[in-house]
């Protein structure tokens, strides 16, 4: 429950206890009035410029990496696209993009297939030990573009 | 320097600046991408160049030329920028005037890369590469003459003692135009007759170049070069390593034999890179698992502490002393222990740069086009997309040709160690140089059987050490 008691005073209430204190309220110079106004000019400007709410923020995306623990070698990657609202995203297009965490070695791209609704699978090849970044790429039926990414740690030598 | 063209451009005076400027435009490039690219490593340039061409060329450059990259510094373009604004005023203390300081950094840049994985983190290596810029503007900012690259720069210390192998050398043609030399400009610097003001520096790493001997400590700044008024003074081609095979007294160093600090140096070089490659392959996983739980650590600091004092002090102290031991009981020789370990250390000089060759050399060529890829994307980020679409299937080499290279590095590295060990022994005991020779053979051919296992592992990258 908000407490009336300890609300903050408006303005002129505290224009007043100034007052009543003995000091004046002093109307803002020219340059800080210039400045303020710069200020606000600048913070509409950049806010206005940014992105708008990203509705794909909401979709769920879990995977599954097979066999587990990841080894070197072959393995199978199942990622499940859901969004709340509307259950299971069916008949997107997502790709599939596994890099290792140092440079120098080129990344491993796979095409995911949708095996049951909402279900996308890929086939890719670990080809060191270590850990692995994994970017997946999806394209919505509404053409809508979703980026995730998730780790697969610890993929041991076979 | 009689080379056409080649010559020319070295005696000319501003071949420096010529070369810094390219490598400090793509140090600036690498810290932007490093700050504000992307974050995983093999798209971000300061990671890529980093680790996989700069690490490579460098090596590369050390075999088959010199220390061209002291030449090219970008360190020193800021310096010498700063320098025009605060003049240093102070000498460099004089018990820091040895290697020391330089072999803690090089354990700390060790230490630091595999405890942060470096290799993986574009952020970090970009601030490793600020931090440096900043290292030297404060510590040259204050301190007289080449004080950071004498006495501090933990590249520049790899660079003295990987240029002792190299085939390439500055000094002077011809010693009979230096004793007739009065005016010794390459040292004291060209001046002017009135003024006494100098105009073209003479060496800042105190090296005389009559009684130069070899690479260690030069930097191949061409200020000697281009202050001798006789014009002798040039870089000269010589059989690679020879610098090793006595021990004669050079200037601005001393005796190899009586520099402590110069045989910790070389031991840090010559173990760490066995260390360096450890860190990489699958095995050293197991080892801090087994080390973290019988220590009962569960922070990898720790852990990495006592696999870096294992290595790098309890192993070559071991494997040195033993030897030492050894020349001493069968080739009767009356030095000390600790005397005759620094004397021989210098001969491990060759595995440990036959180590860094395979290793640094591995990611080099099988990652070599990796650049093009990072650099297509990186301006394809910026909106500018000149080069096209990244084609991320670049990559380099097959790893089993690059293999074969390795095995040749390391076949090298133990032919010098072998030819060096035995020229040293063969000072020491002229007659029968066997004796002598035959432990530091075998503390070469540990080496070069550790080097060889190591190349044989499975590599593996982690983020973090001690995951799983």
């Amino acid at each position: 429950m908000f407490d009336r008691r300890v609300r903050p005073q408006g303005t002129r209430n505290m224009a007043s206890t100034f007052r009543q204190s003995g000091r004046s309220v002093r109307p803002l110079s020219k340059e800080r009035q210039r400045f303020l106004l710069l200020a606000c000019a600048a913070t509409l400007f950049f806010t206005a410029c940014s992105r708008p709410a990203d509705s794909s923020r909401n979709i769920t995306v879990e995977h599954e990496v097979s066999p587990e623990p990841a080894r070197t070698g072959p393995a199978v990657i199942t990622v499940r696209l859901a969004d709340p609202a509307a259950g299971v995203i069916t008949g997107a297009r997502a790709t599939l993009e596994a890099d290792m965490s140092d440079p120098g070695m080129a990344p491993v791209f796979a095409e995911a297939r949708e095996i049951k609704p909402g279900r996308y699978q890929a086939h890719l090849r670990f080809e060191m030990a270590g850990d692995w970044v994994i970017l997946l790429h999806v394209t919505l039926p509404g053409g809508q573009k979703l980026e995730r990414q998730f780790d697969v740690r610890d993929v041991r030598p076979n | 320097m009689r080379v056409p063209g080649l010559g020319r451009l070295f005696r000319w005076r501003h071949v420096r600046p010529l070369l810094q400027a390219p490598l400090l435009i793509v140090s600036v490039v690498m810290i932007l991408h490093g700050l504000f690219g992307p974050t995983l490593a093999p798209k971000n340039l300061a990671t890529t160049l980093s680790w996989i061409h700069f690490r490579g060329v460098l090596v590369l450059v050390l075999l088959c030329a010199g220390n061209f990259f002291c030449l090219a510094c970008p360190f020193m373009l800021v310096r010498q920028a700063a320098r025009r604004i605060f003049k240093p005023r102070f000498d460099w203390p004089r018990p820091l005037r040895n290697k020391w300081l330089s072999v803690a950094l090089f354990v700390l840049i060790l230490f630091t890369y595999e405890l942060f994985d470096l290799w993986s983190s574009p952020w970090w290596t970009a601030w490793l590469i600020l931090a440096y810029f900043i290292t030297v503007l404060v510590v040259d900012g204050f301190f007289k003459h080449a004080s950071f690259c004498k006495f501090v720069c933990p590249i520049g210390q790899f660079n003295f003692v990987a240029s002792t192998l190299s085939p390439f050398e500055v000094k002077v043609r011809d010693q009979e135009v230096c004793t007739k030399c009065h005016t010794l400009d390459c040292i004291r610097g060209r001046r002017e007759p009135v003024s006494d003001l100098v105009t073209i520096r003479g060496c800042e790493l105190a090296l005389f170049q009559p009684r130069k001997v070899g690479n260690m400590d030069c930097t191949f700044c061409m200020d000697c070069v281009h202050a001798c008024p006789h014009d002798n003074v040039g870089i000269l081609s010589r059989l690679p390593g020879t610098e090793l095979l006595t021990d004669p007294i050079r200037s601005g160093i001393g005796y190899f034999s009586r520099r402590k600090d110069l045989a910790a140096l070389v031991i840090v070089f010559t173990f760490g890179a066995l260390l360096n490659a450890f860190g990489m392959v699958s095995p050293v996983y197991a080892v801090e698992r087994w080390l973290g739980a019988m220590l009962d650590m569960r922070h990898e600091a720790p852990v990495l502490g006592v696999i870096f004092t294992f290595f790098l002090i309890v192993e070559p102290v071991l494997l040195l002393g033993l030897a030492a031991w050894f020349t001493r009981a069968w080739a009767g020789n009356q030095r000390g222990l600790l005397p005759l370990m620094v004397r021989y250390t210098y001969s491990l000089v060759p595995m440990g740069f036959g180590m860094w060759l395979a290793h640094y050399g591995f990611h080099f060529l099988t990652g070599l086009y990796t650049v093009i890829p990072v650099t297509q994307s990186a301006l394809a980020s910026l909106g500018w997309p000149v080069l096209g679409e990244p084609r991320w299937s670049l990559t380099g080499l097959p790893a089993h040709v690059v293999l074969v290279v390795e095995i040749g590095f390391l076949a090298l590295g133990l032919a010098g160690s072998l030819a060096v060990s035995y020229s040293l022994a063969e000072e020491d005991a002229p007659r029968k140089p066997m004796p002598a020779f035959i432990p530091w053979a075998t503390v070469s051919l540990i080496l070069w059987a550790a080097s060889m296992w190591l190349m044989f592992q499975p590599m593996e990258m982690r983020a973090t050490m001690m995951s799983g």
